[in-house]
């Protein structure tokens, strides 16, 4: 009844006409000023008004930047994957559990979202430095002789990752998971499923949409993430926002910068298209 | 049926148990080290003392800090407010140009926040606006990245308003204004708060848009945080890391006793 | 006073080209409970937010207390609404939800205090002012629902399914409860359900709709002992159907598979026509032997089929020699049924009870 409005309405726009310049103003047009830098040339640290591509073919082809690129992806896989296989037990718990700390099991689950990614971040560094927490203990029960260096590294950037972005994926396991209902599990095992059939035949194609979603989620919040790369990566280990950053802020290459800003959008919108098109087609089955 | 389900289900706990080891250890820790005694990060700590958190309250941090805390409310109250005529726009018409109304809307929950940062900078600087860089270019930056969370929360209790509330209110002879005043707006009031809070909590975390717009003097305490850790490390960070996870705690926690905060919670999404 | 509380003239509402009402004339009487029935989808709800004024129509004007509305918006309209949903404001005590109508009138607080104390005593929720809507049960929520609709003392109330959400007993009781409610308070009603059980017991005339249209109105005995047409026949109660032949300009009729009969309540048939004769299966009996036919009495040749016990009534299932199905209700009045399945028997009735509908 609400929605049987005329085309020629122009209501809608009235209402929202403030916010609507706002985002227009504060958000679509510095996107789109930004898409247009990208193809224009810096020369001596000043914009010139010069059409290129020359931004997008250094960024692919100078080493540096290509590995942080590759590095990028890596991180993102490899966090998407650690972080769904870490939520999924997680989140089926959560959902199942007749637990009377349910409540407070959940909270605890999702508090860490709470703190800023820094100081989340900020935990590892203690752990993982040189004289830090890991090495500490590793060294007090005997199992290694000398300090080692576990930072930075990749690895540790994927640790410290796949941690701060873990309460998303069990967001978005407890949201697919909770709308199973729990009598198909008992249908199938009444059918003579055993609990890894049920699992494997029922509970897992039914959790796929959310097992895809969670892994886009920490994937695309992953490949955007600059603290913890900076924190737990340095030089050697550099992703695409630390790259970006630098271009920003020190080298004040604003036409790189904002080409590689452009690519990471670009696999990041494209990653939820296809999502939305795998959750189109689980959708539909 | 219970003696067989002991077995997975207790695989299941010891996973969870382990999960959540993860999840907090580096949390723990962080507050345990900010007791030690010496400028290290030793654990077990060696010998207790508060003089970390004494250091974490003097000026250089808690100016941040306030800063910071200035930020989030600034979003906390606008966000929701913009988003408020933007959902009943979206919700209750359809009309020409919704779908590209709706795109602008969810854009900054598409888009990396750093890019956001990276071209409002751009942005400001094109404009000539180089003097607004400082806590008004951080305001509208985090208006924008926050919005749609307010947009998500208030859609949601509007959409499972029921419509007959509306046709009730009418009925009874209450006309449009009084409706959306007496009805709606009561209604959708916890989709409101949570939208504030979710505004509170995404601004007060930001580290990805902040970056680029901060000027000296007017830098949120998650950036202070970030340039110092670049000169390396002092238990004075672990205190002030303890004090800002705890502030959006309480927050949390007061608006959860006034409101129910929790149907909200299945909504979110941010940036790392 | 107007002559009628409501009337509705050419009345259509529709969606693209959906109709979901088409074409509807109907008056109701000052303090007449007119109940809409039909199926879901006949257009029934739409016609009550019509009235209502919850959206324009297409096309028609509705008239209430002899003032046209169509173009007036619900608020001016002076209407209460009873919903499906109930539709309490959550937000608000039950006080507060009977008081918002009076409010928004801008009655004097005293007025308005002794108003919501009488509405709330009428439907016997005296003391419960103060809870909110969620601690109540369906039954209570239904009252309030009620007292919040009658306490602005509109000039016709509108129930839209208000009993589907309760269960059985509930709804029963209710039934009575708001039948009671009404007749005290004279309030003219238009009460809009998919039940025929509600609609008989509780309505003065009842409209049966289908597909946008209104097939008959007219009191419960009325729509029951003579349909006017075959979705009225088999909507409104149960029917067996069969088919016939009229042979004559006397109207009698030959049914296929049986005799000739005539006496029925069809008037002015062409010969040659085919009807279809309905028969309630109540009205119906059976029997192993074939009855003294004569043309007072149809009676038609099957075999048992099945039986039925429901408690208060046995059923006897029917096939007939072309492969149709009919059905005999026996009351229990302690007597064995007299047939089994498998066993060949004769359908009868006299042809007084029979319907004759046009194909």
């Amino acid at each position: 009844m609400s929605k049987a409005v005329s085309l020629q309405d122009r209501r809608p726009w009235l209402i929202a006409f403030l916010p609507a310049v706002f985002l227009f103003v504060f958000f679509g047009l510095p996107n789109a000023m930004l898409l247009s830098i990208s193809f224009l040339k810096t020369e001596a640290q000043q914009l010139t008004g010069e059409l290129t591509l020359d931004n997008y073919v250094f960024l692919f082809t100078e080493q540096t930047y290509l590995e942080a690129l590759l590095r990028t992806f890596f991180v993102g896989v490899s966090v998407g994957i650690l972080d769904v296989v870490l939520a999924f037990p997680l989140a089926y718990f959560l959902v199942r559990t007749n637990s009377r700390w349910r409540g407070l099991l959940i909270a605890l689950a999702l508090a860490p979202l709470l703190a800023s990614v820094v100081v989340r971040t900020y935990g590892w560094y203690v752990i993982l430095n040189r004289f830090g927490v890991a090495n500490d203990v590793m060294l007090w029960l005997g199992v290694i002789e000398q300090r080692l260096t576990l930072m930075p590294s990749t690895g540790a950037i994927i640790i410290g990752l796949a941690h701060s972005l873990l309460p998303y994926a069990v967001l978005t396991l407890m949201g697919a998971l909770g709308g199973i209902n729990p009598s198909l599990e008992k249908a199938a095992m009444s059918l003579g499923a055993s609990r890894f059939r049920c699992f494997v035949e029922v509970v897992l194609p039914l959790a796929l949409p959310g097992l895809i979603g969670g892994f886009i989620l920490s994937f695309s919040v992953a490949i955007s993430a600059y603290a913890t790369p900076a924190i737990l990566g340095g030089p050697a280990t550099q992703v695409m926002a630390t790259a970006i950053y630098g271009f920003m802020t020190q080298l004040l290459d604003w036409s790189i910068g904002a080409a590689m800003a452009v690519v990471l959008i670009v696999s990041s919108l494209l990653l939820f298209y296809l999502a939305a098109r795998a959750g189109a087609r689980t959708a539909s089955l | 049926m219970s003696f067989l389900r002991v077995s997975p289900w207790s695989a299941l706990k010891i996973a969870v148990g382990a999960v959540y080891a993860f999840m907090l250890t580096p949390i723990l820790i962080t507050a345990v080290v900010s007791l030690n005694a010496t400028n290290r990060s030793l654990f077990p700590p060696q010998g207790l003392s508060l003089r970390w958190w004494g250091e974490a309250f003097s000026p250089e941090w808690v100016d941040p800090l306030i800063f910071s805390l200035k930020l989030s409310a600034v979003s906390a109250v606008l966000s929701p407010l913009m988003a408020l005529p933007l959902t009943f726009a979206l919700v209750r018409y359809t009309f020409p140009g919704r779908q590209a109304l709706m795109a602008l809307t969810l854009g900054p929950l598409l888009l990396p926040a750093l890019v956001t940062g990276v071209a409002l900078l751009q942005f400001f600087d094109f404009m000539g606006w180089r003097a607004w860089i400082g806590f008004p270019a951080l305001v509208a930056g985090h208006v924008a990245i926050c919005l749609p969370f307010a947009v998500r929360t208030i859609a949601i209790s509007l959409t499972t308003l029921p419509p007959n509330l509306e046709l009730a209110a009418a009925s009874l002879g209450a006309s449009k204004l009084r409706t959306l005043m007496e009805i709606t707006l009561p209604y959708i009031k916890n989709g409101i708060v949570a939208g504030g809070v979710f505004a509170f909590i995404h601004s007060f975390t930001d580290i990805n848009l902040s970056l680029f717009l901060v000027r000296p003097g007017e830098q949120p305490i998650t950036v202070k945080i970030m340039g110092f850790l670049e000169y390396g490390f002092a238990p004075t960070l672990a205190a002030v890391s303890v004090i800002t996870l705890v502030l959006p705690l309480i927050l949390v926690l007061i608006v959860e006793r006034l409101t129910g905060l929790g149907n909200f919670i299945y909504g979110g999404r941010g940036n790392g | 006073m107007a002559e009628f509380a409501l009337e509705l003239q050419g009345l259509e509402k529709t969606y693209g080209a959906a109709r979901a009402v088409d074409g509807i004339d109907l008056q109701v009487h000052t303090g007449e409970f007119l109940t809409l029935l039909g199926p879901s989808g006949c257009g029934k709800t739409t016609t009550l937010g019509l009235i209502a004024g919850f959206f324009p129509p297409t096309a028609g004007e509705i008239m209430l207390a002899g003032k046209p509305v169509a173009a007036l918006p619900p608020f001016k309209r002076d209407i209460g609404v009873v919903f499906q949903d109930y539709a309490l404001f959550p937000h608000m005590t039950v006080e507060q939800n009977v008081a918002f109508g009076l409010r928004m009138r801008r009655l004097p607080k005293a007025e308005i205090k002794t108003r919501v104390e009488e509405a709330l005593s009428l439907v016997k929720l005296t003391g419960l002012g103060e809870r909110k809507p969620l601690e109540m049960s369906g039954g209570q929520r239904q009252r309030v629902a009620l007292a919040r609709a009658l306490v602005i003392r509109p000039t016709i109330l509108l129930l839209d399914e208000p009993l589907s959400n309760l269960d059985l007993k509930l709804r029963e009781d209710m039934r009575v409860e708001i039948a009671r409610i009404q007749r005290k308070l004279g309030i003219t009603t238009v009460f809009v359900t998919h039940d025929q059980g509600e609609a008989l017991v509780m309505s003065d005339r009842i409209a049966v709709m289908n597909a946008g249209r209104i097939e008959q109105v007219g009191p419960p005995t009325d729509i029951y002992e003579h349909p006017a047409s075959r979705f009225v026949a088999q909507f409104i109660g149960r029917m067996n159907f069969y088919q016939g032949r009229v042979m004559d300009d006397a109207g009698r009729i030959e049914l296929v598979g049986g005799n000739v009969i005539s006496g029925h309540d069809a008037q002015e048939l062409a010969a040659g026509t085919t009807v279809h004769v309905a028969v309630r299966p109540e009205r119906t009996r059976i029997s192993k032997d074939m009855p003294a036919a004569g043309e007072a009495v149809m009676a038609l040749k099957g075999r048992v089929s099945d039986v039925l016990f429901l408690g208060a009534a046995r059923e006897v299932h029917v096939q007939y020699q072309d492969g149709r199905f009919g059905c005999v209700e026996l009351p229990n009045n302690g007597a064995p049924v007299p047939v089994a399945a498998g066993d060949e028997v004769w359908m009868s009735a006299d042809a007084s009870c029979c319907h004759v509908l046009p194909a």
